[in-house]
C-alpha cells in the first residue's frame, strides 16, 4: 500500500450527520381523528395531541342551512368530508384514544386528516427506518455494538425503557419485548422477515381492544446485520439513563439534554458500510484512485488505517464518516 | 454556453453516483478530457478538484490551454457548468369513477415520472378515498375519465368531483389536474385561479397512447427543467439527428428508469423523442414486495432466498453506491434486468418492438461492471428480432446534454462529441423463428480482408471478436426461414465493431430460463462469463 492520495479527498467519503437540531416530527392522521391542538402552541411532553378515532365510519348528515360548513372542520358526528346532494358526509365513529406526544416543542402546523407537525426540542439522531408507534422512555443499554438480544434476555424489570440491543433483533423478541412494557428498541439491522413479522404483530396487537402503550423500533443501520456505529454508539452511551423519544416520521432517536456532552469523532474516522470489512471504524489516508475489486469491478478506491495497523484499499462506495 | 469557454464541466447528480465530466475544445471541437463517478453523498467540488488534479497530471499543457491552471491551482469559479440531477419522483394520487378509467390514468402517469396511488370509486369507499387523497405524502392528484364518459363512469363522476373538490379545498397547495370527462366537474373547485396549487384541466388517458398529451403534460409537472431524466428526450432527440438513426436510450435509475425513442428529423420538421420515465422501474424501489423480488430473484446468479435477497434490496436502497464489488456487483445485475424487465412492460408498443439502428444505455448501476456485460444485460431483456449497434453512455453526458436550451447548440456539441460520449458496446443480431437442432446455419463475418465463419447453434450466444472502429459485414446463411426485421434465410448486414464485438443472440424469444433455480442461475452465470472478465462468482 504505497503513494496514497490526497488527504484532502476526504470530503468524497458519504457523510452521516450524527446529530441535528430540532426537527419536525409529523403525527399522521386520519379523516376522522381530532386535533387536540392549534398551530403555534408548545406542548409538553406526554400531552395528548390527537383524539384517534378506532373503527372509523362514513356517516351522511344534514347541516342546518344557519351553518357555514368547510371541509374538514368539525361537527357533533365528525369530521366534514364533502356535501353531497344536500347533505355532508362525515366521518364519524363511536370510539376515540388519545395519542399523546413524546417530545416537547411547538405545534407548527395542523391539517385535520392529514398531519400535525411538531417542531421537537432538544436533539435528534436519524435512524434508517423507524416502525410502530411514537414513544418515550428511558434510556438503557443490554448489548454491545454487534450484541444481539435474545428473547430470554427479557423481563419486566426492563418496562419503560428504551433498549439498545446492538446488530440485530428478532421479530419474537420484539413482541415480547412490547408485551413486558419494554418502550422501544434502537438496533441496528432489522432484517425483512423479521420486519415482516413485526408489523404484522402490531396490526393485531392495534385491532385488539385493549392496546398496549407506544412502541416503536429504530433502525439505524439496515435491513443486514452490522455493528452500530461507533459515533452512534458513543451518543447512545452518554444518553444512558436518560429519557428519549423514538419518532416515526422521521425516524429519529430525540432527546432534550442540554447538559450531555457527546463526544466529536475525529475528522478523519471513516466507517466501512459494506464488504468483507463491514462495520470497521478505521482512518482515512487517502484517494487511490480506480481500482480492481472482486468481481472484476473497477471503483474508486482510498486507503484506511484499521486499528491492527494495516492500510488497506477500500471502495469509495463501502465508506461513510459522521459529521 | 453561449459565450465561447474552452472547456465546461457536465455533472450529472444521481441518486445513487453523480457523474463529473470536463469537456475541453479541442481542435476546433469539443472532446471529453476526462470523467469520473462518486458516491452521490460525496463532495461534488471534492470531484471536480480530483477530476481536474487527474488531468493536470496526464496532461499538464492541456489543462493549461483549457483554462484549469496548473499542479496546486484551484478549479476556477468561471468553469461554466452544465448540471442536471436526478430528483427523486413525487407522488400522484389517481382516483376515477370506474376500474376501467383508472387503470388507463395509472398507466400514463407511472411512465410519466410519478410515483402512483391509485383507487376507483369500484372499489374504495369515500372515507378510504378522502384518507388516500389527504395523506401528506401525496404531491399532487389526477382524476379522469373518458371524453365523453362512460355509461360506468357517469353516475359516480359527481361524487367523485365533489369528495376532490374537497380535498382541494383543504389541501390548497396541491396541484390538480382533470382529465378528459372530468373536467365536467369543474364548477364545483370553485375559482381555481384563487389556488397556490395549479387546477390543470387535461386530455383523457388512452391506454395504447405512449406519448400522447396526458403523459406529455404529467411529464412537464413531474420533472423540474432541470431533472436528469428529463433532459434524455431531448438528448436522444440530438443524438438522432446528428447520427441520422432510429435510437432508442435505455436509462436505468435507482429512482427511475427511462426509455426514449427518436427518430432523426426530416424535412425541416424537427422531431421530439417520445420519452418514458418509470419509477416503478427503478432499479432499488423503495419497498420491494414479493413482485419485485421474485422478479430479481430469476436473474440473480447467487444463490439467495426471498427473505435474504429483500435484506439486500433494502441496503441497495439505503445506500446504493455501497457494496459494488463482488456479489454486490451480481446483485446490482440481477436488480438491473429486473428493473429493465418492470421498464419494458411499462413502455412496451408498437415502436418498440422493431429494432433501433442504435441502443444507448447509462446509468450508474452499470459504471462499475465490465461494459460488454451491459449489453448482455440489455438483450437478455428486450427480445426483439434483428440487428442494432449498442453503445454505453459511459460519462453520463447524455442528461447534461440534454438539458442545454437551445436545440442547435445542443445538436452541434453533440455531433462534436459523439465519438466521445458513447462507447460502443458492439453489434447484436438477433433472429427470430430458429428451430432447435444442432446448428441453424452459418455465419461469415468479413471484415478487414480476412473472413470469420461460425456455426449458429440455436440456444446460445456467438461472439466474434471485432474491435470498437471496426466495420464488418456479416453474411447470415440460415437453413429455415426466420426473422430479422424481415422474413428470409440469407442476410447481409454490416455490423460494427466494440467492446463486446459480434454478439449473435441465438436464444429464444421471448427468453425461456430454467424453472429450477440451479440450473437457471448457471445458464446464467454461463452466458455471463464470455462477457465478464475476472468474474469470480
Amino acid at each position: 500500500m504505497t503513494d496514497p492520495g490526497s488527504r484532502s479527498d476526504l470530503a468524497l467519503v458519504a457523510t452521516r450527520r450524527l446529530l441535528d437540531g430540532a426537527v419536525d416530527v409529523a403525527f399522521h392522521l386520519r379523516p376522522g381523528d381530532r386535533p387536540l391542538v392549534a398551530s403555534g402552541e408548545s406542548v409538553v411532553v406526554g400531552a395528548p395531541i390527537v383524539e384517534r378515532l378506532r373503527d372509523p365510519q362514513l356517516i351522511e348528515v344534514a347541516v342546518p342551512p344557519s351553518v357555514d360548513p368547510q371541509p374538514g372542520t368539525r361537527v357533533a358526528d365528525g369530521e366534514l368530508l364533502f356535501a353531497w346532494r344536500n347533505h355532508w358526509r362525515v366521518a364519524g365513529g363511536e370510539l376515540t384514544e388519545p395519542i399523546d406526544t413524546p417530545v416537547a416543542g411547538i405545534v407548527r402546523d395542523v391539517r385535520p386528516g392529514s398531519s400535525i407537525v411538531v417542531r421537537a426540542s432538544g436533539r435528534a439522531m436519524h435512524g434508517i427506518v423507524a416502525l410502530g408507534a411514537p414513544t418515550r422512555g428511558r434510556l438503557h443499554i443490554v448489548a454491545g455494538s454487534d450484541g444481539e438480544l435474545r428473547t430470554g434476555s427479557l423481563d419486566v424489570g426492563l418496562a419503560g425503557t428504551i433498549l439498545v440491543v446492538g446488530s440485530r433483533i428478532e421479530a419474537e423478541t420484539l413482541t415480547r419485548a412490547r408485551a413486558m412494557g419494554v418502550r422501544g428498541i434502537i438496533v441496528g439491522g432489522l432484517a425483512s422477515k423479521e420486519r415482516r413479522d413485526f408489523v404484522a404483530s402490531e396490526r393485531r396487537q392495534h385491532a385488539a381492544l385493549h392496546r398496549l402503550p407506544a412502541f416503536a423500533v429504530l433502525v439505524l443501520e439496515g435491513a443486514i446485520r452490522r455493528p452500530l456505529a461507533g459515533p452512534m454508539m458513543a451518543v447512545l452511551q452518554a444518553l444512558v439513563g436518560r429519557q428519549v423519544a423514538i419518532a416515526i416520521d422521521p425516524p429519529t432517536l430525540l432527546f432534550d439534554a442540554p447538559d450531555v456532552v457527546i463526544p466529536v469523532p475525529p475528522p478523519d474516522l471513516v466507517r466501512v458500510r459494506a464488504g468483507d470489512l463491514a462495520g470497521r471504524d478505521g482512518t482515512w489516508v487517502g484517494s487511490l484512485g480506480p481500482r480492481r475489486f472482486a468481481g472484476g469491478v473497477h471503483l474508486e478506491a482510498a486507503a484506511v488505517r484499521f486499528d491492527d495497523g494495516r492500510t488497506l484499499a477500500v471502495p469509495l462506495g463501502d465508506l461513510e464518516r459522521f459529521v | 454556453m453561449t459565450s465561447q469557454p474552452r472547456a465546461f464541466l457536465a455533472i450529472d447528480r444521481g441518486a445513487a453516483t453523480t457523474s463529473v465530466a470536463l469537456i475541453g475544445r479541442v481542435g476546433g471541437t469539443w472532446r471529453l478530457i476526462g470523467n469520473l463517478a462518486v458516491p452521490a453523498a460525496a463532495d461534488t467540488g471534492t470531484a471536480v478538484d480530483l477530476l481536474a488534479r487527474r488531468i493536470r497530471t496526464a496532461d499538464p499543457d492541456l489543462a493549461m490551454d483549457l483554462g484549469l491552471g496548473g499542479s496546486g491551482d484551484p478549479v476556477p469559479e468561471g468553469l461554466p457548468r452544465l448540471r442536471v440531477t436526478s430528483h427523486r419522483p413525487r407522488r400522484l394520487a389517481v382516483v376515477a369513477a370506474s376500474e376501467r378509467a383508472l387503470a388507463g390514468l395509472v398507466g400514463t402517469a407511472d411512465r410519466s415520472g410519478w410515483r402512483t396511488v391509485g383507487a376507483s370509486v369500484e372499489k374504495m369507499d369515500p372515507l378510504a378515498m378522502s384518507g388516500l387523497l389527504l395523506d401528506p405524502d401525496v404531491d399532487a392528484i389526477l382524476t379522469g375519465a373518458g371524453d365523453p364518459p362512460r355509461p360506468d363512469e357517469r353516475s359516480a363522476l359527481g361524487e367523485l368531483a365533489a369528495l376532490v373538490a374537497a380535498v382541494a379545498l383543504r389541501r390548497p397547495e396541491l396541484p390538480i389536474i382533470l382529465a378528459g370527462g372530468m373536467s365536467e366537474g369543474l364548477p364545483a373547485f370553485g375559482d381555481g385561479a384563487q389556488r397556490p396549487g395549479e387546477l390543470i384541466l387535461a386530455p383523457a388517458a388512452h391506454a395504447d397512447d405512449h406519448a400522447g398529451p396526458l403523459s406529455v403534460l404529467l411529464l412537464e409537472l413531474a420533472l423540474s427543467a432541470d431533472d436528469a431524466r428529463r433532459a434524455i428526450g431531448p438528448a436522444t432527440q440530438a443524438l438522432a439527428d446528428v447520427l441520422d438513426r432510429r435510437i432508442e436510450t435505455i436509462i436505468l435509475g435507482h429512482d427511475a428508469s427511462v426509455r426514449a425513442f427518436a427518430n432523426p428529423s426530416a424535412g425541416g420538421v424537427e422531431s421530439h423523442a417520445r420519452l418514458s420515465i418509470v419509477p416503478a422501474a427503478a432499479v432499488a424501489p423503495d419497498d420491494p414486495d414479493d413482485l419485485v423480488v421474485d422478479g430479481v430473484l430469476v436473474w440473480s446468479t447467487v444463490a439467495s432466498d426471498r427473505h435474504r435477497l429483500r435484506d439486500h434490496l433494502r441496503e441497495l436502497r439505503i445506500a446504493p453506491w455501497a457494496d459494488a464489488a463482488g456479489e454486490g456487483a451480481s446483485l446490482r445485475m440481477a436488480a438491473a434486468r429486473a428493473a429493465l424487465v418492470r421498464l419494458v412492460a411499462h413502455t412496451d408498443g408498437k415502436e418498440a418492438s422493431l429494432a433501433p439502428d442504435l441502443v444507448v444505455t447509462g446509468g450508474g448501476v452499470w459504471s462499475a461492471v465490465p461494459a460488454p456485460t451491459v449489453a448482455l444485460a440489455v438483450v437478455d431483456v428486450i427480445r426483439r428480432p434483428g440487428a442494432s449497434q449498442y453503445a454505453l453512455d459511459h460519462a453520463r453526458l447524455l442528461g447534461p446534454l440534454g438539458a442545454i436550451p437551445d436545440p442547435e447548440e445542443r445538436r452541434h456539441i453533440v455531433r462534436d462529441l459523439a465519438d466521445d460520449l458513447l462507447a460502443p458496446l458492439g453489434s447484436i443480431v438477433t433472429p427470430a423463428g430458429l428451430r432447435a437442432g444442432r446448428s441453424a446455419g452459418s455465419l461469415v463475418v468479413h471484415a478487414g480482408g480476412a473472413s470469420t465463419e461460425v456455426d449458429l447453434i440455436p440456444g446460445g450466444l456467438e461472439l466474434v471478436d471485432l474491435a470498437p472502429g471496426e466495420v464488418a459485414v456479416a453474411e447470415f446463411k440460415f437453413r429455415d426461414t426466420v426473422r430479422m426485421g424481415t422474413r428470409g434465410r440469407h442476410f447481409a448486414v454490416d455490423v460494427g465493431g466494440g467492446l463486446a464485438g459480434l454478439l449473435v443472440d441465438l436464444r429464444d424469444i421471448p427468453l425461456r430460463l430454467p424453472e429450477r433455480a440451479d440450473r437457471r442461475r448457471d445458464l446464467l452465470a454461463a452466458w455471463q462469463q464470455a462477457l465478464w472478465a475476472g468474474a469470480d462468482l
